[in-house]
């Protein structure tokens, strides 16, 4: 068999001219059983390139940093949660606040609603007293008329009580 | 543009950035710390995640700067970076082949741990990633000619080292 492709390729391949898919080529070849006795010298070098590639970090590793990862994510999550719990009492505080001030506005208002009514009132009882007091007038007015007009009568009562029955 | 996952863009990012990490500083434990951090960085930076144009680059730097990081602490303390690499056995083959097959591999990758860092990630990424000249340069910050003169190289002492021990 014919070799010398592989070896032109060895030649370049030390060279640093060899392609990375010839260099692939040169690997596979070296790995295969029966490597011609002239190149079995580089046969261990290409198969130790292959051993190389096999080296792994093994299934705990992942399990480990995926956990740790998770572990940070939950850290945060944590921050936002402990804000997020926060909240809720921030958000009591500002109702309770509204609720204070609206009970506090309306208290003043109905104060002074109050204050109000009771000045109409007394307005209102003014205006009554003075309606009872004109009335009172009007009403006094209209009994001394008929009292002077029972006087008036009085005076004639007289001729009235000049009754023939009487007089008898 | 579409939206970035962590599950499913940035975590399957691991098993390359585990290979890279382990190539700077040749140790799996501190490699995976290297990961994992390399990892929590993204996570964090998730709301900036819509500017990033290549997420694989971009995590990819971010690894090799950690990797460097730690290796140059190591350095201080004088610690040799090499004492901990061991590789797996493959246990398909029969034992004496497994045992050739094996100390072939170790003489790679003495060779291979002997190069000085950029080269070594150079190579890495090539090699294994599989990753253009462009990306390589993008991730470690250099220009692509930069990349080309270190990957020669790298491949030079390869081969070098090959032809002495054979």
């Amino acid at each position: 068999m014919n070799y010398q492709y592989i070896e032109q390729l060895l030649d370049r391949y030390w060279n640093c001219e060899t392609t990375l898919e010839e260099e692939q080529i040169l690997r596979s070849f070296f790995s295969q059983a029966d490597v011609p006795n002239h190149l079995k010298q580089y046969a261990a070098f290409f198969a130790y390139e292959a051993t190389q590639k096999e080296e792994k970090l093994g299934e705990d590793f992942d399990k480990r940093i995926l956990a740790m990862t998770e572990e940070k994510q939950a850290v945060e999550a944590k921050t936002v949660k402990l804000s997020t719990r926060i909240a809720p009492f921030f958000k009591a505080a500002a109702v309770v606040a509204v609720v204070l001030t609206i009970g506090n506005i309306a208290e003043r208002a109905l104060q002074n609603n109050a204050v109000n009514s009771t000045t109409v009132n007394v307005t209102d009882t003014y205006t009554k007293k003075e309606d009872i007091t004109a009335k009172i007038k009007i009403i006094d007015h209209t009994r001394s008329e008929a009292m002077a007009k029972t006087d008036s009568l009085k005076t004639q009562t007289p001729a009235i009580n000049q009754d023939p029955l009487i007089i008898e | 543009m579409k939206e970035i996952s962590f599950k499913n863009d940035v975590l399957p990012l691991k098993d390359k950035l585990f290979r890279l990490a382990l190539r700077i500083t040749l140790n799996r434990e501190e490699a995976e710390d290297i990961v994992q951090d390399t990892l929590m960085k993204l996570w964090n930076q998730r709301d900036e995640w819509s500017a990033i144009q290549n997420m694989e680059t971009y995590s990819m730097t971010i690894c090799r700067n950690l990797s460097l990081d730690a290796i140059e602490k190591k350095e201080r303390l004088n610690i040799s970076l090499d004492e901990t690499v061991h590789d797996r056995p493959d246990t398909s083959r029969t034992q004496d082949e497994e045992l050739m097959k094996q100390q072939q591999l170790n003489t790679v990758m003495r060779i291979i741990g002997q190069l000085p860092e950029k080269q070594r990630t150079i190579m890495q990424l090539r090699d294994i990633e599989g990753k253009s000249y462009q990306e390589i340069a993008d991730i470690m910050s250099i220009n692509v000619s930069d990349v080309k003169v270190n990957l020669f190289r790298a491949r030079q002492k390869v081969l070098g080292s090959v032809n002495k021990e054979s």
